[in-house]
């Protein structure tokens, strides 16, 4: 599969990189040659310096060639263009990123008029995320799968005396549930049932969703009992925007801070439900003043990591039970696990887990990128045309690094052990790390055809 | 600096290079002309070293520039200490430096030799001497990278410090496939030169031995009189025209394979090669024509030959052009400088580099009436950023300095001032013959020890663009980083 990504900032950069993984052809364009230059040096694609809005560019790469461009350039409008070019010389599939709430509205009359197939916006899905957080009572959520039947849950057992120091076989009441990964001071573990816990570990778990909530009950019992009512936002951006609108439509009583005057009056105009306070949020009597402490999340979604980070800390000493914080940049994951936050969600994360699923398509159900993006958890529904159909787990010999979560089959969902067997049209869920994708790719894809496959298929029936 | 994998490519490179001697080693069996045992000690030695590097366990797998730059330097290194061991113990070559000078010449695709009768030499010896060419001029880091899997990231890395020229781009998405590419476009023009030649009348082995000589554009000969032995005009121009070919940038032959001929024919670097191979050919053949020819088109023949020859910095000879008119000398030894196109198997600075000197100029000029003015430097209608111009001024003075400094240091022979300049220049460009003491009908057997040992370091400076070497000499950033 071929791709073209326009635009190398902090979404094309990481998009590239999980698609070099996935093994695909990619082409990165941008017009700053010192961007171009890192991303030569770190990642295995070609760079083109030219604008993508170039049709001459776009001709001389043969983009009809391309199965897919994607564009993540600064500005909608290039987007949008860009990608209604390549799809009129003959992209198979497109994908822009659009960021303005303006243009949301109009987005369906924008995709079908401007032949673009995906729209993505990451502000947006962030908003979602958190929201998803919110309304739903875990400690944290990573991703629905089967249909909501399976769940994973990360926490930070920092508070469970009782895991700290246990094996992984000796934890109690982990019955139908699997710790799939534990990230240990920003590295990600694939645990074995000896594994030790140590405190200060995150924990990933999977499971059906009765029994993650079990568990989340017995986690945090004192959290799980209270609804979200009041929630406070820090900055005005389009998250902030984007969540308070989501949050007000909820019932749910929205105090959204930002320091731009001429924001939040923009803002008091489309947000009628929302209560909009000019001030600076990093101020801790104005916080004060609209008692932080009566809330019960909070949500960093400034431009800054830093405030973020912060304030969200801030929040969660003051009280908060819930304190939430946007990240853009990669430089903080190895220590976020550490901080006393609930989430950290990064929108480029979120936004490669959508355009991955995206393209991947088909039989992948669902893709969650973990923190870090070190690992990964994708649904798949297996075809009854894989090599894998009938045999058991044992026989598959995965590799560590990949697990094979929950086997949803008939509705019914089972955690899968060294005998358990993969059968046709089985939806699983499965873990993988980051470097073991092209290994879980070629278990879980249909081969494709060929005179050399078919005649080697036919090898092995003879014998 | 990771270590780990640093060893670990270096341990494939050898690999490679052990499954390199394997024809060389079938000739000796062959032939049983007692270079068998040379070649057999040195396959099963490199192939094992190679083999315990290339399978020890190692945790990182990030090659960053520092990988590279070590990684190409020390493999460099290796492959031609390991490369002269056959020359050495089949006794092809008194000494182990001789050894080392030969085979570095025929990695870096000089040419340049130490042994007088090159006729005398085992089959075997000949043909390793040649292959070398062909390995060294398309790169063996280049060749190691199609090979391996799990080079991607830093692969262009290396890439970077073993491909000639100052910009060094991909032709593929992927490295691996690049360098496959690269490979795919030698290996055509190889056998078509192959083809040629034993049409012309030559031997299976020779047509061999030439092909590798003129497409890695390195310069070893089965004759001692080099080319100059087959009077065959058909074989003099088949070889002169595929000098030229070897000359030119190999990703314009991709462009060609792709039907882009209108983009291959405005490529600046190439217009300024083919201009100046033509002016020089053709001042050449009429300096020639007015004194010591009489034959007009033999002249031309011979000029045309040389000048491919010379500028492509391969370094076969027709005729001995060290008796020539010291206005054609003249000009062959500023050929010497300018070299190849970036990209080719060509050495010497490279003539996109002095294409944008000239174009660099060109804006001083400008800038001298309006100081003001703003003018990019452009190639082939991209704007050149100014680090590229940076190191295309470094490169220039650091090309000059060492060319000086050495020409001095090998007065110290006792040579005349010619033949110092043109044996600096002809093996820093890569070219092999020079001029006087070291011209096409002598070699660089003249020279003490030590001096061979100095001319085998300026040709891999020249190979490797003499960053990479130098940054070897620069161990405070070697230093290892947890």
């Amino acid at each position: 599969m071929k791709v073209i990504i326009v635009g190398a900032g902090k979404l094309g950069y990481k998009l590239a990189e999980s698609m070099v993984m996935e093994n695909l052809d990619v082409t990165v364009i941008d017009i700053n040659p010192k961007v171009l230059n890192s991303v030569n040096e770190q990642l295995d694609v070609l760079t083109v310096l030219a604008n993508g809005i170039d049709i001459g560019v776009l001709k001389e790469l043969g983009i009809g060639h391309y199965n897919l461009l994607v564009a993540s350039t600064d500005r909608d409008e290039t987007n949008t263009l860009i990608c209604s070019l390549a799809k009129k010389l003959g992209c198979e599939k497109t994908i822009a990123r659009i960021r303005n709430p303006e243009y949301m509205k109009q987005l369906d009359f924008i995709k079908t008029e401007m032949g673009i197939d995906y729209i993505i916006n990451p502000d947006l899905a962030t908003a979602q995320s958190i929201e998803k957080y919110l309304l739903k009572n875990y400690n944290f959520y990573s991703g629905d799968f089967a249909g909501g039947k399976v769940q994973m849950v990360d926490f930070n057992i920092e508070h469970m005396e009782e895991f700290a120091g246990k094996k992984i076989k000796d934890l109690k009441g982990f019955k139908g549930l699997l710790i799939t990964a534990i990230s240990r001071e920003g590295t990600i573990i694939v645990p074995n049932g000896f594994t030790e816990l140590l405190a200060n570990d995150t924990i990933y778990v999977i499971g059906k969703t009765t029994d993650i909530e079990k568990l989340n009950q017995r986690v945090s019992p004192d959290i799980t009992k209270k609804e979200i009512e009041r929630v406070m936002i820090l900055g005005g951006s389009n998250i902030g925007y984007y969540l308070a609108e989501k949050l007000a439509k909820a019932n749910i009583s929205v105090t959204l801070v930002e320091k731009d005057k001429a924001k939040c009056q923009e803002l008091s105009e489309v947000l009628g439900d929302v209560l909009i306070i000019h001030g600076d949020g990093t101020d801790i009597h104005l916080l004060e003043e609209e008692r932080i402490s009566s809330m019960d999340a909070f949500i960093g979604a400034t431009g800054f990591d830093e405030e973020n980070l912060l304030m969200a800390l801030m929040a969660k000493q003051l009280g908060v039970p819930k304190a939430v914080s946007k990240i853009s940049r990669e430089n903080y994951t190895k220590i976020i696990d550490r901080l006393d936050i609930d989430a950290a969600l990064n929108p480029i994360y979120i936004t490669v887990s959508h355009i991955l699923k995206f393209i991947r398509g088909g039989k992948i159900v669902a893709v969650s990128l973990l923190i870090g993006g070190d690992g990964e958890v994708t649904e798949i529904i297996l075809d009854k045309s894989l090599p894998i159909i009938g045999k058991t787990l044992e026989e598959l010999k995965l590799p560590q690094g990949i697990i094979i979560g929950v086997i949803v089959r008939d509705g019914k969902v089972t955690i899968p052990n060294g005998k358990s067997v993969l059968q046709a049209n089985d939806r699983i869920v499965v873990f993988s790390l980051t470097d073991h994708m092209p290994t879980l790719k070629q278990f879980f894809k249909y081969q494709k055809g060929g005179v050399l496959s078919e005649l080697w298929n036919r090898a092995k029936g003879l014998r | 600096m990771n270590y780990g994998i640093v060893l670990k490519v270096l341990g494939s490179i050898l690999m490679v290079e052990s499954i390199f001697m394997l024809p060389s080693l079938v000739i000796s069996i062959y032939t049983k002309q007692g270079d068998l045992y040379g070649f057999l000690t040195t396959i099963v030695v490199t192939l094992a070293l190679g083999l315990i590097l290339a399978l020890k366990k190692n945790k990182g797998k990030s090659i960053n520039a520092k990988e590279g730059l070590a990684i190409v330097s020390i493999g460099w290194l290796l492959v031609s200490l390991f490369g002269a061991l056959p020359l050495y113990i089949s006794g092809s070559t008194r000494t182990y430096i001789d050894a080392v000078f030969e085979i570095v010449s025929g990695f870096t695709t000089t040419g340049a030799t130490v042994i007088p009768n090159v006729e005398g030499l085992p089959m075997g010896i000949l043909f390793w001497r040649s292959i070398t060419h062909w390995i060294g001029g398309m790169g063996i880091l280049v060749f190691t990278l199609a090979l391996l899997p799990a080079l991607g990231i830093g692969g262009f890395q290396i890439f970077k410090a073993e491909s000639p020229g100052p910009i060094a781009g991909k032709i593929a998405p992927r490295i691996k496939d690049t360098a496959k590419i690269l490979y795919g476009t030698y290996l055509t023009i190889t056998i078509m030169q192959v083809v040629l030649l034993k049409i012309g009348g030559m031997s299976i082995f020779e047509s061999l031995v030439y092909t590798f000589g003129s497409v890695g554009t390195g310069g070893f000969a089965t004759k001692n009189a080099s080319v100059g032995a087959y009077t065959s005009t058909y074989i003099h121009m088949v070889i002169g025209i595929f000098m030229v070919l070897s000359g030119v940038n190999f990703s314009i032959y991709y462009s060609l394979f792709k039907g882009r001929i209108k983009e291959m024919l405005q490529d600046e670097e190439l217009r300024l090669y083919l201009i100046i191979i033509l002016l020089a050919v053709v001042s050449i053949g009429i300096n020639l024509y007015r004194t010591t020819y009489s034959n007009g088109s033999l002249a031309f023949r011979d000029s045309f030959f040389q000048v491919g020859s010379i500028m492509t910095t391969t370094g076969y000879s027709t005729a001995n052009f060290d008796l020539w008119p010291t206005f054609s000398k003249g000009i062959l030894l500023l050929l010497m400088f300018i070299g190849g196109s970036a990209g080719s198997t060509a050495g010497g600075m490279k003539v996109v580099r002095i294409l944008i000197t000239l174009k660099l100029i060109k804006r001083e000029v400008l800038k001298i009436f309006h100081p003001r003015a703003m003018r990019p430097v452009k190639l082939n209608g991209r704007i050149l950023p100014n680090e590229t111009i940076a190191g295309i001024y470094s490169f220039t003075g650091l090309y000059i300095i060492i060319f000086a400094i050495s020409t001095i240091l090998v007065t110290v022979e006792g040579v005349d001032l010619v033949s110092a300049m043109s044996s600096v220049a002809a093996t820093l460009g890569n070219i092999g013959p020079g001029l006087g003491f070291v011209g096409p009908t002598s070699t660089f057997n003249g020279y003490s020890q030590i001096t061979k040992v100095f001319f085998s370091l300026l040709m891999l400076l020249g190979r490797l663009e003499l960053f990479t070497i130098i940054a070897l000499l620069a161990p405070k950033n070697w230093r290892r980083e947890v």
